[in-house]
């Protein structure tokens, strides 16, 4: 009861409202800039919470968050730039709404989903922190290989038409992720005596260039992008579109929900897979990639349950499931809060306006998202000769920031160039991605496993929690081979009719 | 010369296996080492990408005897190809002059040269949106997000 009343309080205190609509919108613009991930924008804000009160300062991380995970959406929809990692499966169908004019819909369905996977996430951290917590602890690197296997087991349903090229196109994303430092041994892999290509080379990088870059290139010199007639107003969805969307949304929060308990993936694994169950589960699989509202849906809900989700382990152990949650974790430090069940007997404050403040921040989302969303569509539809530019001078601008580097840049624009002649060559981009991206996870885990074991694959099958992965991965696989042959089949049928 | 498209492929695809497997023969060996080795997953993926590029060239030399080529097409192509290319010659211009030039003169030069280059139809508005722009873009960066952009090292040899 003393809990109840604490959250009313803190529901009805100004300082606490205004810490999370001010970290939320922080959020939102830092999400929104390509080259701004959800950590360089919670660390940005860090140091000015060294002199707040802990508890505001905590729910002011956790509110920058949750903006930036949803602020990541706005450029992936109209500009075909994924904000942050986890927006990457938006651009597929949300981009394409934007080039049916039909970006203020798309947006509308980012938002509430997302408010809806913020809403359950919440309600997630708050009943199951607990109880839930075991499975954070329960993972070993066989079950982070198996989790990697499982993302990758989507590439077939991801290659448009052609298994060969999506397949080459995963392998040189995990060629892409073989370059740095080796996780085992520490010896540099494809450097070339390059400093800056130690760390490796970000995913955003590869990712900006292959999506944001290519599409410039692609559009050079058509007409504008301005589409007449297009609405900026943003279109919120309707119950009965809602009631459509349920199936998708409820698939998100599953994925998202199931990530966000296992450190490692940091929201894109939970974004793609809930985008490819949403297709295989939806009555009009047909649209996805065609401007599908369910493909917009699906891992903007699952994205946001993974910014809430990812708390509970977080909270429970101290274990930080992405670099958010580490400068989160950073955060408490600062501040002399440990991580772990006596966090929530000694510090109740904290925890209570941590939930708080992320209900706040979630529930003015949709108002936030109402007032500047019709900015960011008018932006985007001026005439193309200077919207290219602006676009341009933005990514560049958003890249540097990452390592204040010109390689960085250039690299960039390399993938750019790739990405272009891929579109022009028929390959798919989105096999890339998730190679560039699991590449890492799936690689260090794989010889960590086999390190524990003495070189016996046999601990594979000893972890349950890998096996049931596996097993998983194999019959996404399987169904999507089987698909993509009988859809190739039914188009050889038609084309050889009459 | 008409060159069909996966047959290319398929032998960048080698190209880019063969490369890459030569590579990883240059991978140290060290004492940390495991079973695996550090050269160990990139042979496995450059014999990957072997397979599927042999795959793409044997696919396309099937396919090259059914379906008749366009050569409008290839040369609509060609025309989108040279543009795309030209377009991100701005972005390697944007990376050479930034560190003399600095960022706000970049920023500038970079929009106003692809406003031409998109064919603006309003050339006495492109100094305006140009400067008002690397205006916007420093004040976001440099001001409110702190990051340390190049100052320019023109300016700042004029400066001292």
């Amino acid at each position: 009861m003393t809990q109840f009343w604490d959250i009313v309080h803190l529901l009805t205190a100004t300082p606490l409202v205004f810490v999370a609509i001010g970290g939320l919108i922080w959020g939102i613009l830092g999400g929104a800039l390509p080259g701004i991930s959800a950590s360089i924008t919670m660390a940005l804000v860090l140091p000015f919470t060294f002199t707040m009160d802990p508890a505001q300062a905590i729910a002011l991380l956790a509110c920058v968050y949750i903006g930036a995970e949803y602020g990541g959406s706005i450029p992936a929809i109209l500009i075909r730039t994924p904000g942050t990692n986890s927006a990457a499966a938006t651009v597929i169908d949300g981009y394409e709404l934007n080039r049916q004019g039909r970006a203020g819909e798309a947006l509308g369905i980012s938002l509430i989903s997302g408010v809806i996977g913020s809403l359950f996430g919440l309600a997630m951290l708050v009943l199951l922190t607990e109880p839930l917590s075991w499975v954070a602890l329960a993972f070993k690197p066989t079950s982070y290989f198996a989790l990697g296997i499982l993302g990758l087991s989507v590439i077939a349903s991801m290659s448009g038409g052609s298994l060969i090229k999506g397949l080459s196109a995963a392998v040189i994303g995990l060629m892409i992720a073989t370059v740095g430092t080796d996780p085992i041994s520490g010896v540099n892999r494809y450097t070339f005596g390059i400093p800056d290509l130690l760390s490796g080379i970000e995913p955003v990088l590869v990712m900006v260039g292959l999506f944001a870059l290519t599409e410039l290139m692609s559009q050079s010199g058509t007409a504008s992008l301005a589409r007449l007639g297009a609405s900026i107003r943003i279109k919120l969805p309707s119950l009965a579109l809602l009631n459509r969307l349920k199936r998708s949304q409820a698939i998100g929060c599953i994925f998202g929900l199931f990530e966000g308990l296992t450190p490692g993936g940091g929201g894109s694994v939970a974004a793609f897979m809930s985008y490819n169950e949403a297709r295989r589960w939806s009555k009009t699989p047909e649209k996805f990639g065609r401007g599908s509202e369910e493909g917009v849906a699906a891992p903007e809900t699952a994205n946001n349950t993974v910014a809430s989700a990812t708390l509970i382990p977080l909270l429970s152990f101290g274990v930080p499931s992405s670099n958010s949650t580490a400068v989160l974790l950073g955060g408490l430090l600062m501040h002399g809060l440990l991580p772990g069940p006596r966090l929530f007997e000694q510090n109740p404050q904290v925890i209570n306006s941590l939930y708080v403040g992320s209900f706040i921040a979630i529930i003015a989302q949709i108002a936030i998202g109402i007032l500047i969303l019709p900015v960011c569509i008018w932006l985007v539809n001026r005439p193309r000769p200077y919207q290219a530019g602006f676009i341009f001078a933005l990514i560049l601008s958003g890249i540097y920031t990452l390592n204040n580097s010109t390689f960085d840049l250039t690299l960039a624009l390399v993938f750019g160039l790739a990405g272009y002649l891929m579109r022009l060559a028929g390959f798919p981009i989105l096999p890339m991605i998730l190679g560039v991206v699991l590449g890492h996870m799936v690689e260090s885990s794989y010889r960590r496993s086999l390190v524990l074991s003495g070189g016996d694959h046999m601990i594979f099958l000893e972890d349950p929690i890998a096996v049931g992965l596996l097993l998983a991965a194999t019959g996404f696989a399987i169904y999507s081979l089987i698909r993509e042959y009988l859809d190739n089949r039914a188009l050889t049928l038609r084309g050889a009719e009459p | 010369m008409v060159v069909n498209k996966d047959l290319l492929s398929g032998v960048v695809l080698l190209v880019i296996a063969g490369l890459y497997y030569f590579g990883s023969g240059t991978i140290a060996d060290s004492t940390l080492s495991d079973e695996v080795g550090a050269a160990g997953l990139p042979q496995v993926l450059s014999l990957v990408l072997t397979g599927l590029g042999l795959l793409l060239i044997i696919r396309s030399l099937v396919a090259r005897r059914k379906a008749p080529r366009s050569v409008a097409n290839d040369n609509a192509q060609d025309a989108r190809l040279l543009r795309g290319v030209g377009f991100l010659a701005f972005g390697l211009g944007y990376v050479l002059l930034l560190p003399a030039l600095g960022y706000f003169v970049t920023v500038a030069l970079l929009i106003a040269s692809i406003a031409v280059f998109e064919r603006s139809e309003q050339r006495w508005l492109i100094p305006v949106v140009a400067v008002g722009g690397a205006a916007f873009y420093w004040a976001v960066f440099v001001k409110l997000l702190g990051v340390n952009q190049p100052i320019g090292t023109l300016w700042q040899g004029l400066l001292s």
